[in-house]
């Protein structure tokens, strides 16, 4: 809980900077906006939170918003197949990328690091082949499948104000994450696991099953997220569509509490961490003209609360070994 | 999970499970490898070989990324091939600039008949262009590097085409008002002048293309407020969510200018979603098909069209001669002018038919 | 005749770690060339010792003087510039260099900017002399063996004109032919008037070349043993602190049905010798052998961590065959393994969720976690096995060696196994903790459990072993009932055919 203290506490602090600096940071049009873009990111950093957990990494990532994000299209569009059949090839596809990675991982025992990265230029060299480069996208079509994440849900008894829909895919996402996390027996499993691997299996619990499911989830959640993105900016081109998109997730889960040594997360830090991103690149915009200087401010302040985070860590850890030391003493 | 059966009978089972779900997977993914590399074989021009093999002549049409707009000009690339009898090959690299380094040494290295290039970063590539020009014809076209040994520049005076769009917005704003200018990236010799067009334009500058007003901070002038330049470097959601924030800052905003293909499509996205489609004028550049809808329904004001189809005939054309040695193609000025072309409501139909003409509309 | 002049002089350390104090006032003096051995059991301190007065830690209280001027020693160059050394347990020497190149690590003799080789194997080959190594300087050391490797270390802490040298359990994993080697080497730095603080488990070593022993037991000093004194009884009897008799309250178990049915296992590692045995219930049965006689190997393989290659186990006369940990378990095996804090607890985890680990899923409700019988589960272990902790929630990190172990053996009678292995289960704790464990194997013995348990301490596997099972080099060379039992016995198997030195 004190991980997430700090870093929602940081969040909180930029947002009233960036409320006192801006009028339009609190406007209902510019809420809307951050939390449909929170949704979004949140829900493939909770993806990779999952393999993180486990003290892997998903290096694929933006490369799996990519091939979802120009197949989805790209099989409605050019191919005329029907709405629940490209979304069921989606589906296959993300969550078998996801067991192809894990498979390889536990079976092979290759690094998580270079498989996700051979992923990385996979996928996205994939979906160039089958555009062919080309940029694909709905035009005025698909309205309905669209509204998906460009759709409004109006709050009962508040006006001006609705929630975009994403946020719902994020909610629902979150709760079970959440859930998996903490209240199942695998989720348990999971956390044994990216604590230390060795004392898992020797408990009897099947490390490989349950690091091929984190990679199957980091995967899903990124497949999923690539169709919403496709969906909400209406096009997509394989070259660039999703690109960096994974060290998005990785710094939104590093910041809201995944130890890149595993075994520690929470899902609710995560999107606390990934807010945080879209804030601030949103504060870039609203009160300076120049949004070039975006990524050192998103990397200067990231870096401050990793430090502040571990500085605060150290001196917890002192005060308990000064403590124990005068108990013993005693 | 399998309380009841033997534990080594469930984990055997189990892998044979896997083998048989990862199967088909790590087949289909040889498959469209395969369909990938062979694409790639195809699109890579008829067949290897050196220069001049079997007579004739080879040139290559370098772009400077990967977009539609590329894809028209590599349709003028095959036409233009076809008629004066060369053969010619359309790259296009995707990792920016040293991307283009290697694929222009790459040429050279297999042999060349003449190269036409859009360079990236026109000042800080004139060594290679220099070297590349010694040992073949070389042009380039879409973006200028006047400061290097390229026999002509083929293209769109980018000033002028920035100028256009100004005007445009001077057309849709007749009483003035706030303006936003949205781009993939600056760094490009094409996209400074392309936004000191249109700035100058705007503020009813004489016309200077050596001006040049830095991206931040407000420009004021002949009643208008241009509130600043946002880059996305070829991120769309970034382009969308910069569209978003500029809403979000400036409620009362004008006009907002997508001077890149992908651009004017995210304004019309973002002011779809804020409800203001029509209320801010839009003003955009290229043809990308959500800008010419946007046209004929009135939600975006005109577009200042390039002829990305002439860049690639022209430059095929101008190559094979000065294949053959024969120097006279080259006008005085060293440029060759592919001028740009405003599309409002009124032209749009009449564009877009010749337009799907010529990529031959799939 | 006046004893020859103090080299060192420390006095009442006091050093705390989390959860454990390491050492509660400590004391010792050492002579120009005097070998002092210091012993005591794991967790007696004499690492957290020798590491402050090699610099490598600081003491929370006392002091330390060197040639009877008191010093701070704050880092290892300090104890360095003082000519204190510490040749480690694990060597710190780059395999991948030269012996010349390890001896002058971080102090290179340079010429013109550049490292002089030619110097440093010229100034090499004077100190390998002196430790009587005859290998090229120029040699990797990769190439070498552990003692040879051993011997550059001395080399290199000769070079620093060490007066003080502190050996840390120097012949543990040396053949014998290189630990005599080793011996004439410190004869010879004693007889240069070099000091030497020996620590070792070895008492027959002690005995042959301390001149002094230091005694340490749970962080204080024992006692002091003069050369006339030094004795294997006297030594013991101050290491535990009462006579081994009461130390291990065995008494014979009457054995039960055969628990444990082991018919021809060929273990990975030794896969030509097949290994056959029985267990009991209720019977204790000890496993003593050589670092690398393959004791480990065999429960790694009974408990499916290295799937055996060939070989009938029965558990209870069912027929398993241990693919993974998670079989074993299926089947009523568990392993308290010997590293505990890589493959025993989750250290960032609760007591509560260790202890659970185990027995999470039989214990879930449609794979949703039942807390109430989570807690009920931790409550109930900690009460029967007296984990001290402050509360269940308490990161397994911050308890102690003993009170981890017992987390560890928690884990496992939640699971109600019918035979248990342990793995060196008392290495690394306090002597109190350790008498607990017996007790713990003891009590579980009684209630008819199959133990089978490996040591390296000779004197856990006489007082509690109903029967001991040796190894030599992936072999059984010989069991032995509690009658035939005794250190000699043990010995001439567990080093087979080679004399005893």
């Amino acid at each position: 809980m004190r991980k997430i203290l700090g870093i929602s506490a940081l969040l909180f602090v930029v947002c009233v900077v960036t409320a006192s600096l801006s009028n339009s940071f609190l406007s209902a049009y510019n809420l809307e906006n951050l939390i449909r873009r929170t949704a979004l990111f949140g829900i493939i950093s909770i993806g990779v939170a999952f393999v993180i957990v486990t003290g892997g990494i998903d290096l694929s990532v933006g490369s799996v918003v990519c091939l979802v994000g120009c197949g989805v299209p790209w099989l409605l569009t050019t191919h005329g197949w029907s709405v629940p059949a490209a979304l069921a090839a989606a589906v296959v596809a993300s969550l078998g990328i996801g067991l192809f990675h894990g498979l390889m991982i536990t079976r092979l025992r290759l690094p998580p690091f270079v498989v996700t990265l051979c992923g990385l230029l996979l996928y996205r060299g994939i979906a160039r082949g089958f555009t062919r480069d080309q940029t694909v996208g709905f035009g005025s079509e698909y309205k309905g499948l669209r509204a998906m994440a460009t759709g409004e849900i109006p709050i009962p008894f508040v006006s001006g104000f609705s929630l975009p829909a994403p946020w719902i895919f994020l909610l629902v996402v979150a709760i079970v994450a959440a859930v998996f996390l903490n209240r199942t027996v695998f989720g348990r499993h999971l956390l044994a696991l990216g604590s230390n691997e060795q004392a898992a299996r020797y408990s009897g619990i099947k490390t490989g099953r349950m690091t091929v499911l984190a990679y199957v989830i980091s995967s899903g959640l990124a497949g999923l997220g690539g169709l919403l993105f496709v969906l909400d900016v209406n096009s997509a081109q394989p070259v660039d569509f999703g690109n960096f998109y994974e060290l998005y997730a990785i710094a939104a889960a590093v910041l809201g509490g995944c130890s890149l040594r595993g075994g520690e997360g929470t899902i609710v830090g995560v999107i606390v961490g990934a807010a945080l991103m879209q804030v601030l690149r949103n504060m870039i915009t609203l009160v300076t003209t120049h949004n070039n200087i975006e990524f050192a401010i998103i990397g200067a302040v990231i870096l401050a609360g990793v430090t502040a985070d571990e500085l605060v860590r150290r001196m917890a850890a002192r005060k308990r070994a000064r403590q124990e030391a005068a108990a013993n003493a005693a | 999970m399998n309380k009841h059966s033997t534990p080594v009978a469930s984990s055997r089972v189990l892998s044979k499970l896997q083998i048989l779900i990862v199967a088909p997977w790590i087949a289909g993914l040889i498959a469209a490898l395969c369909v990938a590399g062979c694409n790639k074989s195809t699109e890579g021009g008829s067949g290897g070989g050196g220069a001049s093999s079997g007579g004739k002549k080879k040139v290559a049409f370098v772009s400077n990324g990967v977009a539609s707009f590329w894809t028209i000009a590599a349709a003028g690339v095959k036409a233009a091939g076809e008629k004066v009898g060369v053969e010619t090959e359309t790259l296009m690299p995707v990792e920016g600039i040293s991307d283009q380094k290697r694929i222009i040494e790459d040429l050279l290295t297999r042999g060349i008949d003449g190269i036409a290039v859009s360079p990236i970063d026109p000042v800080n590539q004139t060594e290679l262009l220099n070297r590349a020009a010694k040992r073949t014809p070389l042009v380039t076209h879409d973006s200028d590097a006047p400061g290097s040994d390229r026999a002509v520049y083929i293209g769109m005076d980018n000033y002028g085409a920035g100028r256009l769009c100004g005007d445009l917005v001077r057309e849709a704003m007749p009483k003035g008002g706030t303006v936003m200018l949205f781009i993939g990236r600056l760094e490009q010799d094409n996209a400074k002048r392309r936004r000191q067009g249109v700035i100058d334009a705007i503020l009813g500058r004489p016309s200077n293309p050596t001006n040049f007003d830095p991206p931040s901070g407000v420009i004021e002038g002949n009643g208008f407020r241009i509130l600043g330049t946002l880059t996305d470097q070829f991120d769309r959601a970034k382009g969308k969510a910069n569209a978003e924030d500029a809403l979000a800052k400036y409620p009362d905003l004008g006009c907002m200018v997508g001077l890149f293909a992908y651009n004017p499509p995210l304004l019309l996205e973002a002011l779809a979603q804020a409800n203001k489609l029509g209320q801010v004028k839009v003003v955009a550049f290229d043809e990308d098909d959500a800008t010419l809808a946007g046209i004929q329904k009135g939600s975006v004001h005109g577009t200042v069209v390039q002829n990305p189809y002439m860049y690639g005939y022209k430059s095929v054309e101008v190559l094979a001669e000065l294949a053959k040695g024969n120097q006279a193609v080259i006008p005085a000025s060293k440029f060759i002018d592919i001028p740009a072309r405003q599309i409002r409501k009124a032209e749009v139909d009449a564009f877009w038919a010749d337009l799907k003409a010529k990529t031959g509309a799939k | 005749m006046t004893p020859p002049p103090l080299l060192l002089q420390a006095t009442g350390l006091i050093k705390s770690y989390p959860g454990v104090r390491a050492l509660k006032g400590v004391s010792l003096t050492l002579r120009r060339g005097e070998v002092l051995a210091v012993i005591g059991e794991n967790g007696a301190g004499k690492s957290t010792l020798m590491k402050i007065l090699a610099g490598v830690q600081q003491p929370d209280g006392g002091s330390i003087a060197v040639d009877g001027r008191e010093v701070r020693l704050s880092s290892v160059l300090d104890a360095q510039a003082l000519g204190i050394a510490l040749i480690h347990q694990e060597l710190n020497l780059a395999d991948n260099l030269d012996v010349a190149a390890n001896i002058f690590l971080g102090r290179e003799r340079l010429k013109r900017g550049l490292i002089d080789t030619r110097r440093h194997l010229e100034d090499a080959r004077v100190h390998l002399a002196a430790v009587g190594l005859s290998v090229d300087p120029a040699t990797s050391v990769g190439t070498l063996s552990l003692g040879q490797q051993q011997l550059v270390e001395i080399a290199k802490a000769l070079s620093v004109d060490a007066r003080v040298l502190i050996f840390d359990e120097p012949t543990s994993s040396l053949s014998s032919s290189e630990a005599a080697n080793l011996f004439r080497v410190i004869e010879e730095l004693r007889s240069r008037g070099v000091g030497i603080v020996y620590i070792s488990h070895r008492l027959g070593e002690v005995k042959a070349l301390a001149d002094r022993v230091v005694v340490l037991r749970d962080g204080e000093n024992a006692g002091e043993l003069p050369k006339s004194g030094i004795e294997h009884n006297a030594m013991v009897r101050m290491m535990v602190g009462r006579d081994l008799s009461q130390f291990y309250a065995h008494e014979p178990h009457p054995p039960g049905p055969v628990a444990l049915e082991v018919d021809g296992l060929r273990t990975a590692a030794h896969p030509e010798h097949p290994l056959s045995f029985r267990v009991h219930a209720g019977e204790i049965v000890g496993v003593a052998g050589l670092v690398g006689a393959g004791r480990t190997e065999m429960l790694e393989a009974l408990f499916g961590v290295t799937p055996p290659v060939a070989g009938v186990v029965r558990v209870a006369g069912v027929e398993v065959q241990p693919e993974s940990p998670r079989d074993a378990i299926r089947a009523g095996l568990a392993l308290v393994p010997e590293d505990r804090k890589r493959q025993g607890v989750i250290l960032q985890m609760a007591v509560r969720e260790n202890v659970s680990l185990a027995a999470l899923q039989r214990d879930s409700r449609h794979g949703f976690l039942d807390r109430v019988r989570e807690d009920g589960l931790a409550a109930a272990m900690i009460g029967s096995l007296r984990i001290k902790t402050p509360s269940a929630e308490q990161p397994v990190q911050f308890l102690s060696g003993g009170n981890q172990q017992k987390v560890v053996l928690g884990k496992w009678l939640a699971m109600k196994p019918k035979v248990l292995l342990l793995d060196e289960p008392t290495r690394g704790i306090d002597v109190g903790a350790k008498h607990e464990i017996y007790r713990l194997m003891e009590d579980l013995a009684r209630e008819g459990v199959a133990i089978l348990f490996v040591s390296s301490e000779l004197e856990e596997i006489l007082g509690l072993s109903d029967r001991t099972l040796v190894l030599h080099e992936g072999r059984i060379t010989g069991e032995l009932s509690r009658n035939a039992l005794s250190e000699e016995a043990v010995l001439h198997l567990a080093t087979d055919t080679e004399a005893l030195a």
